[in-house]
């Protein structure tokens, strides 16, 4: 019973980083129409960008503020030079030069930042946090992680219902003829959409690093599950995103606890392929309405 | 001239009147437009017909920039605004309405009204928050003084105000339309068939309310319809195209009583 406690609140954890991940590869799709392959990539790059600040400033946060800046900044660079051209030729163009992108910075990374596992500190202790004498599998800083996603899940909701930008991106994501007619500059809504999903990556490579160590591949494996949460909610949902990370990251916990971590990839893939034959349009597509 | 002429022209009208010049326009290798010069008098209806693929819509996406014209010039009142992007379009007093009651589905009524006022200066930039708190307050009251009269013209719309675009009727997505190009507060009005699938009811509504948005609200309106009869009833000036040329331009109750026209061009 302890056990089956502890696997899932750290399910909880996990989940709530393949859900920021999730949440940053849905705001570009419901955009564009595209899947960002690089979103694990950048996310790397801003993560080695907080390290290198860390260390020469001695401050957690200072790195933490950089990397969520550096995220917007990448994310909006990387709309603007190479994604842009992409728009209005056909799909795969996209796609292929967002694999370019990925191998890109996967390659920048291992020249400026050099190949090896680096660790990464973490903000709060990592100690586990017990209910008087029973260890609860989580510590302090996990507890930082769930809080900085649901925050930042939170303060993006309320942003995209209650305010005119947030209207502007829905308005854009939805249909962006209809947008543009009203006088909508959807190139610009999009450069914004790009640097939101900068941030909210960002977030994920700080939040993940000091449990995965940090190399250029180090994000490949969490991007994986950040896709498979996106389409077990249905890629166009922000809320389906949050909702298949923390589904993904509890049964990927059980499956490691039970039956050993060497499965939880495989199984991450088999709910992937079994999600895209069952449900395509992921749990949360009865409630989407039909499009004009 | 138009059987609406009991309006006295004045000089505020001329910066409403819509010229199109030998616009040439496709998509790819299919030339859509060929050479089409047609004028929109202010506060008159201008009916454009003709068949599937004579290039009604095309006109209407040229003038509004979805497409760019190869050749040829739009000017409202004189300014040119060939070339220029839908979002500058829209700002410089064209609404474009297009075809299929397009309201954004997932979306409130409200929402997509909102969307309408997109356009209006200072909805992209705030204003710095010390000195420009008196003029976000007055342009916040303009919004929703905008809205009020909005609903107030389309009260069905303000009942539903809350629910989603997806769950109107088609005679109500048409006004949620209408009501979103309104609020961007337009000079000319491009409306790319609004009856369709409308019940005859409705669309009787419909052609009223473009009547009225012409005669009281000074609107330049075109009106690309499939519905030649419905279109020239209400119209004060036709247009005809056929294969991207324009075949005849004259009154609407002249084009109305040319049985050959009719029965070539326009099926009734």
């Amino acid at each position: 019973m302890v056990e089956f406690l502890q696997f899932t609140l750290s399910g909880i954890v996990f989940g709530m980083i393949y859900a920021a991940v999730a949440l940053s590869l849905v705001l570009i799709w419901r955009g564009t129409r595209l899947l960002n392959y690089a979103q694990g990539g950048m996310a790397m790059f801003t993560t080695y960008v907080a390290i290198e600040v860390i260390y020469r400033t001695g401050s957690y946060w200072a790195g933490f503020v950089v990397a969520l800046a550096a995220g917007i900044v990448l994310g909006a660079a990387c709309q603007l030079t190479v994604i842009r051209p992409t728009m209005n030729k056909p799909p795969l163009n996209g796609v292929i030069v967002t694999i370019g992108l990925l191998v890109l910075l996967e390659g920048l990374a291992g020249i400026f930042f050099g190949g090896q596992y680096r660790s990464f500190p973490a903000a709060f202790s990592i100690i586990g946090i017990k209910a008087g004498t029973t260890p609860l599998g989580v510590s302090r800083y996990d507890v930082f992680v769930v809080a900085a996603v649901l925050v930042t899940t939170l303060v993006l909701a309320v942003a995209f219902k209650y305010t005119t930008a947030g209207l502007r991106m829905r308005a854009a994501a939805f249909n962006a003829t209809i947008a543009r007619l009203s006088g909508i500059r959807v190139a610009r809504v999009l450069t914004v959409g790009w640097a939101l999903a900068g941030l909210i990556g960002a977030l994920a490579g700080v939040l993940v690093s000091p449990s995965t160590f940090l190399y250029p591949n180090s994000m490949d494996t969490i991007f994986v599950f950040g896709f498979t949460a996106a389409v077990i909610g249905g890629l166009d949902s922000p809320v389906g995103a949050v909702v298949g990370g923390l589904l993904l990251g509890i049964a990927l916990s059980y499956v490691g606890g039970y039956l050993g971590s060497d499965l939880t990839s495989v199984v991450a893939l088999g709910v992937l392929v079994v999600v895209l034959m069952i449900r395509p349009g992921g749990l949360f597509s009865a409630t989407r309405v039909r499009r004009v | 001239m138009s059987s609406a002429a009991e309006v006295a022209p004045t000089a505020a009208d001329e910066s409403s009147t819509l010229v199109v010049e030998g616009l040439v326009a496709g998509y790819g290798g299919v030339i859509a437009l060929d050479g089409v010069s047609i004028s929109a008098d202010a506060a008159a209806i201008t009916a454009v017909l003709g068949a599937n693929g004579a290039g009604k819509t095309t006109l209407l996406r040229a003038i509004s920039g979805m497409i760019r014209p190869r050749r040829g010039h739009v000017l409202l009142g004189g300014t040119d605004l060939t070339g220029r992007n839908p979002e500058q379009v829209v700002r410089a007093g064209i609404a474009h309405v297009p075809e299929g009651q397009g309201v954004i589905a997932e979306l409130t009524v409200e929402e997509n009204l909102r969307v309408g006022m997109m356009s209006w200066r200072g909805a992209s930039r705030r204003p710095p928050a010390r000195a420009g708190q008196v003029r976000a307050a007055n342009s916040r009251a303009e919004r929703v003084a905008a809205l009020d009269e909005a609903y107030e013209r389309f009260k069905p719309l303000a009942d539903r105000r809350r629910k989603l675009a997806a769950t109107l009727s088609g005679g109500e997505r048409q006004m949620l339309v209408i009501a979103r190009a309104l609020l961007a507060r337009p000079r000319v009005l491009l409306l790319d068939e609004p009856s369709l699938g409308l019940a005859p009811r409705v669309m009787t509504q419909v052609m009223d309310l473009v009547v009225q948005l012409s005669r009281e609200n000074g609107l330049t309106i075109v009106l690309v319809e499939q519905n030649a009869r419905a279109a020239l009833a209400v119209a004060d000036h036709g247009v005809v195209l056929n294969l991207g040329r324009v075949v005849a331009s004259a009154d609407a109750r002249t084009l109305a009583a040319d049985v050959t026209l009719r029965h070539h061009y326009l099926g009734f």
